[in-house]
């Protein structure tokens, strides 16, 4: 999978280009409008992360040249979340987009979903380890044992059976679960795992959801 | 009158037209006066003459007599002006006093003394009446030439405006010396105004011995350099306050990363710093977020998106998400709201959100906490109540400033830095509402938040609109 990253900012650029080399995708860097038109005339992306705020070319003006010769999924970064830069990020013909400041994990979330081109199949049945969860009734088991889950307990096992092995921001296992799209300043999310895991891990010797501190939360197992 | 900026010579312009209006209204009155005096003594005169000729012939004396006795009615018409006739039934002159030469006028018959003007380049004023002697019908005209006395009338006129042209420029000048020294106080005002700048905002206009109307002016710029005051200085605490807010995580991480540096440590002591790190990262980008939100409220410039709200519905959701932090301190979360509310639904459940949570953050273990509501008339207020610590009246006023907290100590990882009640305070505003707090021993503590309950508000103008409203989910 290629990823195209224009970002004149050096830092930023460095480490998402060695974050998401780690994360297995092949990056090139565009430090500037023009250096990105060139690169995306010479060769295939499956992916596009934009700064809007950019020398020469500007990220709007890039992202309609992109859109004018092809459909590769774009991701705008923007430093201002003032809601006229979203839409008309949006309305140009970007996939999405992210605030700065963001969290790695987070844009992490982001392309895979972008990447991952039809949408993801609703799963009946989860197993990870000696934990199985079947979705239509509603049932959790651990080594054949029946756990009793509440409504969001479910949705927030659920949330990380589907998306086993990857780490979930917790804005994003907020919004996912709670329908919460706020960045909220209370530990809800901790507290909503803690639950959880008091009653799927903490009986057990085998601990399958794991805490990657300040990033969010991870269920698999590492066995 | 617009393109004129000075207000002195505006008002000397409009003196000048008020004495030309009035000069003008009494002239033309006096004019005609006048005119009509003048008119009224001719008539008079005329009728006069007619009735003197008459009673002459009704002595017996015959118009041939008359006609020889000129010195009769020659004395009696002294100048050039005046026209006298004697016509018989044919209309034939038996007696013509005509110095002008004018075409005997061919008059109706008639028993009374009628008057009319003739026309034509000449004009006179004729009176003429028919009269019988011996059975024979005669016609008896006198008349006055108007010459000398249009002469006159329009040497009158021409006085009258020559007096208006003077009158209003005169008017327009005391006008001008007058609004000069009547806006003498205005200029001081200026002078005084103009001394005040950012380092004395304390100063304020003196308006000991001034007109009322400037008194009253510079108290309403007393009032309004009071506001800015107010604001100004709340800004600069507000600057202050943030400055001191970003160094303590700031401390942090510079403190624990050269900790870390100072001699080689292990994998996980490194990790555990970076993982630190990233804490306060959060904390410091969480606190920038804020503090955007509420700068954005300072220049609100885009519509406020609003909807009718289901509460009760808006507060299950709200109760479902703060659920397990409630039942880890053994409290309750009950959900008592119901009713609408016009509002943006994004900023108000940020801002309930930030009331539960404040809620929750307060609450004793072991309480109840509800969240109810309530109408009163077109609007609805939402309480949110706990028990536990109660505030003291001093920090009642202030619970909803930026950054104050009531116990300085308490400033958590996991806290908004001081800034989600003034979030409320904000977000309330925009809505054309209010958030209160009442706080005693009896009744524990209750945050409410009062906004519109059906469409009949006034559109409220806001910076950005929604924030979340247009957040691309994928």
């Amino acid at each position: 999978m290629r990823i195209l990253v224009v970002e004149d900012e050096h830092k930023t650029a460095d480490y998402l280009c060695r974050g998401l080399g780690e994360s297995g995708y092949s990056v090139e860097i565009a430090r500037d409008g023009f250096d990105a038109q060139h690169l995306i005339d010479e060769s295939e992306f499956d992916l596009v992360i934009l700064d809007v705020m950019l020398p020469g070319l500007d990220g709007w003006q890039l992202l309609e040249l992109i859109r004018r010769r092809s459909q590769v999924p774009v991701l705008f970064l923007t430093a201002r979340d003032a809601v006229e830069d979203r839409v008309k990020g949006l309305e140009l013909g970007a996939d999405d987009y992210l605030v700065k400041p963001f969290s790695f994990v987070e844009l992490l979330a982001r392309v895979r979903t972008l990447l991952r081109r039809s949408p993801p199949r609703e799963r009946e049945h989860f197993r990870v380890a000696d934990l199985e969860m079947d979705v239509l009734r509603r049932r959790v088991t651990r080594k054949g044992d029946r756990i009793a889950l509440t409504n969001k307990e479910f949705a927030l096992l659920e949330l990380l059976l589907d998306r086993e092995s990857e780490v979930l921001s917790r804005t994003y296992i907020a919004s996912r679960v709670w329908q919460m799209n706020f960045d909220s300043d209370t530990n809800v999310v901790e507290v909503a795992v803690r639950r959880l895991r008091a009653k799927v891990d903490d009986p057990f010797t085998q601990k399958l959801i794991h805490t990657e501190r300040g990033m969010g939360y991870v269920l698999e197992d590492r066995s | 009158m617009r393109g004129i900026n000075s207000l002195a010579a505006r008002l000397s312009l409009l003196f000048a037209l008020v004495s030309m209006l009035l000069l003008g209204s009494i002239g033309t009155y006096l004019y005609h006066s006048l005119t009509r005096e003048i008119a009224w003594r001719d008539d008079q005169m005329l009728q006069g003459r007619l009735e003197r000729l008459e009673a002459i012939l009704s002595n017996g004396e015959s118009v041939d007599m008359l006609q020889h006795r000129s010195h009769l009615y020659d004395n009696m018409m002294g100048n050039r002006d005046n026209l006298l006739w004697i016509l018989d039934n044919t209309g034939q002159a038996l007696i013509e006093v005509n110095p002008s030469d004018l075409p005997v006028p061919n008059l109706p018959t008639t028993n009374t003394v009628r008057l009319m003007e003739t026309a034509g380049p000449i004009q006179a004023r004729l009176a003429w009446h028919t009269f019988e002697q011996d059975g024979r019908p005669l016609t008896l005209i006198a008349g006055k030439l108007l010459d000398e006395r249009n002469q006159m009338l329009r040497a009158y006129r021409l006085r009258l405006w020559f007096a208006l042209v003077i009158g209003a420029f005169l008017a327009f000048l005391l006008g001008w010396g007058v609004s000069r020294h009547g806006l003498q106080p205005l200029r001081r005002l200026v002078e005084q105004a103009n001394s005040i700048n950012i380092r004395q905002l304390d100063r304020r206009l003196d308006v000991t011995g001034e007109a009322q109307e400037i008194s009253n002016l510079s108290h309403g710029l007393n009032r309004m350099l009071d506001r800015l005051e107010d604001g100004f200085s709340q800004l600069s605490r507000y600057s202050a306050d943030m400055a001191h807010e970003l160094r303590t995580p700031l401390t942090n991480l510079l403190g624990q990363t050269q900790h870390a540096l100072r001699r080689e440590r292990s994998d996980a002591e490194y990790r555990q710093v970076l993982e630190s790190n990233i804490e306060e990262y959060e904390r410091l980008s969480r606190m920038i977020d804020s503090m955007l939100f509420l700068a954005r409220t300072e220049s609100p410039s885009r519509q406020l998106i609003c909807d009718s709200i289901d509460l009760g519905e808006l507060v299950l959701q709200l109760c479902e998400y703060f659920e397990g932090m409630a039942e880890d301190g053994a409290r309750a979360l009950i959900n008592q709201a119901h009713g609408t509310a016009v509002a943006n639904h994004d900023l108000l459940r940020t801002a309930l959100a930030n009331l539960i949570a404040n809620a929750l953050r307060h609450g004793s273990p072991g309480t109840p906490i509800h969240i109810s509501t309530m109408e009163i008339g077109e609007r609805i207020k939402l309480c949110v109540h706990n028990h536990g610590p109660i505030i003291s009246p001093d920090d009642l006023t202030k619970v909803f400033e930026r950054f104050y907290r009531c116990d300085p100590a308490r400033s958590g990882v996991v806290d908004s830095g001081g800034l989600g009640l003034a979030i409320v305070h904000s977000i309330a505003q925009w809505h054309d509402g209010e958030v209160q707090v009442e706080s005693n021993a009896e009744d524990g503590t209750t945050f409410s938040l009062t906004l519109p309950r059906a469409n009949s508000w006034r559109i409220s103008f806001l910076f950005n609109g929604s924030d979340e409203g247009v957040r691309a989910e994928k």
